[in-house]
């Protein structure tokens, strides 16, 4: 009996390395590599230069920090279309309290609890009306953007501290940016949320079979508000994050950046219906919309075609990872 | 004379990463007989009647079907040879209507000038004749996620009539059916015998086998043990065929034949009402030892009842008390923190977090039960969570590769076995359950039974609703009957008998 166990375990462990499983695992790295091999034939002069990885890391950064509060949104069959106004407001908030004097430090924990709030009041409104966070979102996106438009009477806030871009925009060892380090260290914090905390299982568990986390004594309407809490923070952090990286705040900030985002955990694996994603795989989904960036300005793409290139790359890398993942 | 073969199935095999699920089976369908399916909980079954319709690919072995022979099948292969299936798992799509879901893929269509469009009037009709048939009396035109869980099973069942067959594949049809509903599909059954058509008929109740079957074909650990006719066999011939052994028949608790009312009150409800008149003044007391049954009709408020009780649903009065003390039971988190547990009937849809794995679904309570700050704070102890898992694995006898193996891949009882696994796990005071042998094989309902008794004798409190009377005559030392939002008669063992149960329950005779 013992023996036929040991057998089946052994039997699955070898069933785990066949080129599926993976696929499953590592796919999406695949893509990544591929899109990195094909900038390398293409600008071999160009790619193969310290400059390259900066540059990566940086505008990689942003894209990361929204992604992977977007993660959560969408890991309980959400979704949260406010990031990119919550990235805006809260830049154009960290840049005028700094403007009137508040020490930069200060102005950046303010900025980034204000994300927490604007996410928070998400959580509030979808648990009190119960309507899909897609409606809700889209409202706030619109409601957001016009706050920041009104408070900056729709022209951008220059002229704080020189320091905060400086200390922003720094290069540790002059080679990897400062903004990707806090990009990482928060994939790192959330990504020991979801794999090692109660709060993370509880998630995914709310994501997977909404009802019967309910009869699990799960709170579904903490877990909502903590999980667009999350987003929220993210997304303040990468406003205060993208303040120091363009050194003024424009009240059009980041417009459209929730595509991005989206694309960028869809990218990584997460399931659209919910329960199912990993945070190393929005990490990498994120690295990969960045590469692209990256690759198109390297290829000096006209800017008119960027984004179809863009979206078109969206559907594919999906497409492609979908399509591997259902050949047997 | 021998009725014409319609399909034969030759030593086929099937191997899952880490499973054998079958080892070499062989078995065949004949014109007009309804050939029984029969064994434990994960020895083949599904994977038999897959292999017929085209999901899976054997690994070996072959079919037959039309002296063609065939190494592996296509759902397209199945469909056009005329293999029908109601699946163990509900297929049906929530945000269609009724009628829609019958002809998904297959509208009927009017011609116009120069293009088709769908004939509504033609697909009402023909839906109206279908859900006659199978006894379901709702406008076709309702959505179907607004229908009860056997209303949907018997929308599955119409959808395979809707068809032109020649095999029918029934897999545990009946598991949430009520007893009319049960005599409708098998008139249906009768019916397509008498066209010639072959049905196969997979169930985990021996008493619906002995009636409807012909033939019957025992699995063990994906091999057949033998088929024969069911004239030739006994039920116990069956089980001890299934199970290699004799099981025990009733559960009570012998130390009090004559009532509990001496007895310590554990649990006690008192003028529980709920605004829909599902549950109206209801009282009751679970004494020491002592197992509850609840009994009645499908729709009588049972289930609603308990999730009152459990918090799940809103309560409009009432008071719930455990050893005297009275507890709060707004939510189910804080049931649970006060010592309650629930098995919720409708496992698939209140139950099943199809994104776990096995260990995830049964440790979710426990962490959930001893977090602080409303269930979210805290780690997770992975080697609690295993041991967890192990411990209902043993005791619960699942069959699976390892803890670690996604719930998805189980069989359909196994998967029931999970979800009772982690209310098990719990280890609350009071326990409730829900159908708790739905899907579940009889040499493991006997075991879930003594599990429920030991239980009761540790001085932990079980309520058990079902509507398989059987299985309340079994275990319960008392069966309270249920009707219309209130307990009608209460019956200790003694004097319950399936007669006048079913009188109770029907005409409300109160005496
Ligand atoms: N997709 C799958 N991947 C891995 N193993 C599987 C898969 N489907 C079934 N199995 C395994 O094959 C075995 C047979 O399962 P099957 O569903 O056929 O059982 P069954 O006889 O229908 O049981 P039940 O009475 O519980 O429905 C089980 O051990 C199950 O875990
Ligand atoms: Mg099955």
């Amino acid at each position: 009996m013992k023996g036929e166990r040991n057998m089946a375990s052994k039997e699955r462990a070898k069933e785990k390395l066949t080129f599926n499983t993976l696929w499953q695992r590592f796919g999406t790295f695949g893509i990544l590599i591929l899109l990195l091999a094909i900038l390398a034939v293409a600008r071999p002069g160009h790619f193969f230069s310290v400059s390259t990885v900066t540059q990566i890391l940086a505008q990689s950064s942003v894209n990361i920090l929204i992604a992977l509060g977007e993660f959560f949104a969408i890991l309980i069959a959400g979704i949260d279309l406010s990031v990119g106004s919550v990235v805006a407001l809260t830049g154009m908030v960290t840049a005028q309290l700094m403007v009137a004097g508040v020490h930069p430090l200060l102005s950046l924990v303010l900025g980034v609890l204000l994300g927490g709030v604007l996410g928070l009041i998400n959580g509030v409104l979808v648990n009190r009306t119960g309507l899909h966070p897609f409606i809700i979102t889209l409202g706030t996106q619109a409601i957001l953007r016009g706050v920041t438009l009104i408070i900056s009477n729709s022209s951008a806030v220059f002229g704080f501290p020189a320091s905060f871009t400086r200390t922003i925009s720094v290069n540790v060892f002059g080679l990897v940016p400062l903004v990707a380090i806090i990009a990482l260290l928060t994939a790192v914090v959330l990504s020991f949320l979801t794999r090692q905390t109660k709060l993370g299982r509880n998630i995914y568990a709310l994501g997977g079979n909404r009802e019967a986390a309910w009869y699990a004594g799960i709170n579904v309407k903490l877990h909502t508000l903590i999980v667009f809490m999350i987003s929220g923070l993210c997304a303040g952090l990468a406003g205060v994050v993208l303040l120091g990286r363009v050194g003024s705040a424009e009240p059009a900030a980041a417009t459209g950046f929730e595509t991005y985002a989206i694309a960028a955990a869809i990218i990584g694996g997460t399931s659209f219906f919910g329960g199912k994603g990993k945070i190393f795989g929005v990490v990498i989904g994120g690295f990969i919309i960045g590469v692209i960036n990256f690759g198109m300005n390297l290829l000096s793409l006209p800017s008119t075609l960027q984004q179809v290139v863009m979206g078109a790359l969206i559907i594919g890398s999906v497409a492609l990872d979908r399509f591997v993942a259902n050949k047997k | 004379m021998q009725a014409q073969t319609l399909v034969q199935m030759k030593h086929v095999r099937k191997e899952f990463p880490g499973v054998t699920a079958l080892s070499d089976m062989s078995f065949d369908i004949r014109a007009g007989e309804v050939h029984v399916l029969l064994g434990e909980n994960g020895a083949g079954k599904s994977t038999l009647m897959k292999i017929l319709s085209g999901v899976h690919k054997p690994t070996s072995g072959s079919v037959v079907i039309d002296g063609k022979e065939y190494k592996s099948l296509t759902p397209h292969d199945a469909n056009r040879l005329g293999i029908r299936v109601i699946y163990q798992e509900l297929s049906v799509i929530p945000t269609l209507s009724i009628r829609e879901n019958l002809f998904v893929g297959r509208l009927p269509v009017k011609k116009r000038a120069f293009f088709h469009t769908v004939d509504y009037g033609e697909m009402q009709r023909r839906a109206e004749g279908l859900l006659e048939k199978v006894g379901l009396h709702r406008d076709a035109r309702t959505p179907v996620e607004d229908l009860s869980i056997s209303e949907k099973q018997q929308v599955e069942i119409a959808k395979a009539l809707a068809v032109d067959s020649r095999v029918i594949i029934m897999d545990e049809p009946t598991a949430s059916l009520t007893h009319e509903e049960v005599r409708h599909l098998f008139a249906v059954i009768r019916a397509l015998k008498a066209q010639g058509r072959g049905i196969v008929f997979i169930s985990h109740k021996l008493p619906e086998i002995m009636e409807i079957g012909d033939r019957v074909t025992v699995l063990k650990d994906g091999a057949n043990v033998g088929t024969k006719q069911i004239a030739d066999v006994t039920a116990d011939d069956l089980v001890t065929m299934m199970v290699g052994r004799q099981i025990r028949k009733n559960y009570q608790n012998e130390s009090a034949p004559d009532g509990f009312e001496q007895e310590e009150v554990l649990f006690e409800v008192k003028g529980l009402s709920r605004r829909d008149g599902k549950a109206r003044d209801v009282s009751f007391r679970l004494h020491k030892g002592e197992i509850l049954g609840f009994a009645g009709l499908v729709g009588a408020g049972r289930s609603e009842l308990m999730d009152a009780v459990f918090g799940a649903a809103p309560k409009q009065s009432g008071q719930i008390l455990l050893h005297g003390k009275e507890i709060r039971t707004k939510s189910p988190y804080q049931a649970i923190r006060n010592g309650l547990a629930m098995v919720t009937e409708n496992r698939r849809e209140t139950g099943f977090f199809h994104n776990f794995d096995i260990k995830q679904n049964i440790s979710l309570l426990p962490f959930v039960k001893t977090a602080r700050g409303g269930g979210t704070l805290g780690l997770i102890d992975r080697r609690f969570e295993k041991r967890c898992a192990e411990q209902q694995r043993k005791a619960l006898r699942i069959k699976c590769a390892s803890v670690n193996q996604p719930v998805t891949e189980l069989s359909g009882g196994n998967q029931q076995k999970v979800i009772l696994g982690r209310w098990l796990a719990a280890q609350s005071e009071i326990l409730i359950f829900d159908e708790p042998t739905k899907g579940i094989d009889v040499g493991s309902k006997a075991e879930i039974y003594a599990l429920m008794r030991e239980l009761a004798d540790s001085g932990k409190g079980v309520l058990v609703v079902s509507s398989e009377l059987p299985e309340l005559l079994a275990v319960c030392d008392t069966i309270a009957v249920y009707r219309e939002g209130e307990i009608v008669r209460v019956f200790p063992h003694s004097a319950a008998t399936e007669e006048n149960i079913v009188l109770a329950a029907a005409a409300g005779d109160t005496e």
